[in-house]
């Protein structure tokens, strides 16, 4: 009992918190990290806003103007949109928006005062000559935000899927915001601490690239657009479809639509010869009926988790070149 | 006469030619966003020439349809499944949408690197040991990337109007779209040079870098997203009010319906319906308000920045 004492007393000797690289991180950045911490309870209290009185004024209001008794079609409900409603929509979308915008300023943050500042002025060589190996400096500076932007971006992802999930049909008699629409189906899921993820990665690599501030902000943030919009291209190939055939006409437009035109009566998908409903016309291109290929809501989480696998790969691989980098500059001292 | 005249005109004609003395130095130190600019500037006149020449056949396949095929009408269902309107719709929403965020990027280095980088290095410091007085670093370190980019942006906004002809809404919008609107009037250009003279203000204030960046960016994302919100308070709407129940051509931009009811909501035909909306005609009234707003905050944000600059140095 006595010897456990004795072991407790001499740890907490040092200062409390953190201590060595990690204090100096926190410390030095400690601006970013106010900024954060702001961002993400601006985002989590207008989430819980729009979860709370947002969605009750919004059903007052929806209530109010007969809608629930009406057809669909009557002009004014076709809109679902009072001052209540938009009000609830704004704050969604400053939730998803603040982690829509999240990796690309972590992207130019880290090319910029993370990496390139440090190696502009020379800090970073200085630090090198203390106790702390390049490598070890390069992977604090990593793992230090990455577990700060995991933790954020995890708590507005939980908030924003509790929000989605309570009041689709709101969303639904007004018409917006559906699972596979962009900010809402990154919000939903694991893509947005994966894409942060990917955004701290390209601006480190930038800042080790460039070696200057502000010209690996710029390079950070060009070379994040580029990577992300390649990856955002790709996300319907990543599971596969579900197809809808009909005879006459095109089936209906449900879910992420991916692909459609004609079938012909081999079985053949060809393009539409552009003449639904005159026989003679189809007869002639051997057409017997249309094809639509979509997602159905239930492959959110395969395509989800196929897009967070290659993104967290590819931060993987950036995070690689960024250390393979940085071996090959300061050498034998890594 | 004659004398006056060549004792004036020799000295300069032996300079090499080209831009000299202060725009040189502006020029030559941010040669890189130059080039940045000048390659967005050529890939959007490229990309703008290329829809144009397909804008045609983009029309051709947004045409008015029926389903089933009749009276001389495609079907709607094979009409949909040509792809050519889709590209140009989607290339044309891309240059406009680009347009409108040309503020980000311009605040955000007019903060960094235009001013705050030579604050903080000294730089400008350095300058006005030389023959440049601080105001007139300044005002060049305006004037020229105003020039440049009020050419650019003009340019490509005239390119987009040229590439947009007929204006077709099922193709390249609503005017009244946030992004439509930022993009095919002359608030277009006036954002960018709110986003520069902001961007040079949080350079003077914080005179470092990377904050000023930080700053300006986000002076320009709140200027952004305000005049975004409240856009359409600033030109009073137009009312329509009937009897029973009427429908707006969509052209014009809703902005509330109000609709009384009998005994049973909901039910038949309502007693009433007013609307309140902006029609088409109220397009250019808007643009030039947000545009005087837009440059009243540029000059507002000039005058601050020179104020700034002529107390801090003697």
């Amino acid at each position: 009992m006595t010897a456990v004492t004795l072991e407790t007393s001499t740890a907490a000797t040092p200062a409390r918190g953190p201590r060595g690289l990690l204090w100096a991180m926190l410390r030095l950045h400690r601006s970013a990290l106010w900024f954060w911490v702001m961002l993400v309870a601006v985002g989590a209290g207008a989430l819980l806003w729009a979860y709370g009185p947002g969605a009750d004024a919004a059903w007052t209001e929806y209530h109010r103007a007969g809608c629930d008794a009406t057809a669909a079609g009557d002009l004014a409900c076709d809109m679902g949109r009072g001052a209540a409603y938009n009000r609830y929509d704004a704050a969604i979308s400053l939730g998803s928006g603040v982690l829509a915008l999240a990796p690309f300023l972590t992207a130019a943050w880290a090319g910029a005062a993370l990496i390139g500042r440090e190696l502009e002025s020379g800090t970073a060589q200085l630090a090198w000559t203390q106790s702390v190996s390049p490598v070890r400096w390069l992977a604090a500076k990593l793992a230090v935000p990455a577990t700060l932007l995991v933790s954020g971006t995890l708590v507005l992802t939980l908030v924003h899927r509790m929000v989605f999930s309570a009041d689709g049909a709101l969303r639904l008699a007004a018409g917006s915001r559906a699972w596979y629409q962009g900010a809402a189906f990154e919000a939903n899921g694991t893509l947005a601490t994966a894409y942060a993820l990917l955004g701290l990665a390209v601006g480190v690599l930038a800042g080790l690239l460039q070696r200057r501030a502000l010209g690996a902000l710029g390079t950070a943030v060009v070379g994040f657009v580029i990577l992300t919009s390649a990856l955002g291209a790709l996300r319907p190939y990543l599971w596969p479809v579900e197809t809808l055939t009909d005879k006459d006409v095109y089936p209906e437009y449900i879910g992420m639509v991916v692909g459609d035109g004609a079938l012909t009566s081999t079985g053949a998908r060809v393009p539409d010869p552009i003449c639904v409903g005159d026989a003679k016309c189809l007869a002639e291109h051997d057409i017997v009926g249309f094809y639509r290929d979509y997602h159905p809501a239930s492959h959110f989480w395969p395509l989800q988790l196929v897009e967070t696998g290659i993104v967290l790969a590819v931060a993987a691989l950036v995070v690689l070149i960024a250390f393979r980098l940085l071996h090959r500059r300061t050498g034998a001292a890594a | 006469m004659t004398t006056t005249l060549t004792a004036t005109t020799t000295p300069a004609t032996r300079l090499p030619r080209g831009p000299r003395g202060l725009v040189w130095a502006v020029l030559r130190v941010h040669r890189t966003a130059l080039v940045f600019w000048g390659l967005t500037l050529t890939a959007a006149t490229a990309g703008l020439i290329w829809l144009h020449t397909i804008a045609d056949d983009a029309r051709r396949a947004n045409v008015p349809c029926a389903e089933p095929a009749h009276d001389g009408l495609a079907s709607c269902a094979s009409i949909e499944a040509l792809f050519v309107d889709d590209i140009y719709s989607d290339g044309i929403a891309l240059v406009t949408t680009a347009l409108s965020y040309v503020i980000f990027p311009v605040a955000a280095w007019a903060g960094g690197a235009l001013i705050g980088r030579e604050l903080e290095s000294g730089t400008a410091r350095l300058a006005w040991t030389q023959s440049v007085t601080p105001a007139r670093w300044l005002a060049t370190r305006l004037a020229v990337p105003a020039a440049l980019l009020t050419a650019g942006t003009g340019a490509v906004l005239l390119l987009n109007l040229w590439a947009r002809t007929d204006d077709n809404p099922n193709l390249v919008g609503d005017w009244y779209g946030p992004d439509q609107f930022a993009g095919i009037g002359p608030v277009a250009v006036a954002y960018a040079l709110a986003g520069l003279a902001l961007g040079t203000l949080a350079g003077l204030l914080l005179r470092r870098a990377l904050p000023a960046a930080g700053v300006g960016f986000t002076a320009a994302l709140l200027l952004h997203l305000v005049l975004e919100r409240y856009r359409e308070h600033l030109w009073p709407t137009v009312t329509r009010s009937e009897k029973g129940e009427f429908e707006l051509p969509p052209s014009a931009w809703q902005q509330g319906w109000d609709i009384t009811w009998g005994r049973h909501p909901g039910e038949g035909t309502p007693l009433s319906t007013s609307a309140t909306f902006h029609p088409q005609s109220h397009f250019w009234p808007l643009q030039l308000v947000e545009t005087g707003l837009l440059l009243g905050v540029a000059a507002l944000a000039t005058a601050a920045a020179f104020w700034l600059l002529r107390r801090r140095t003697p």
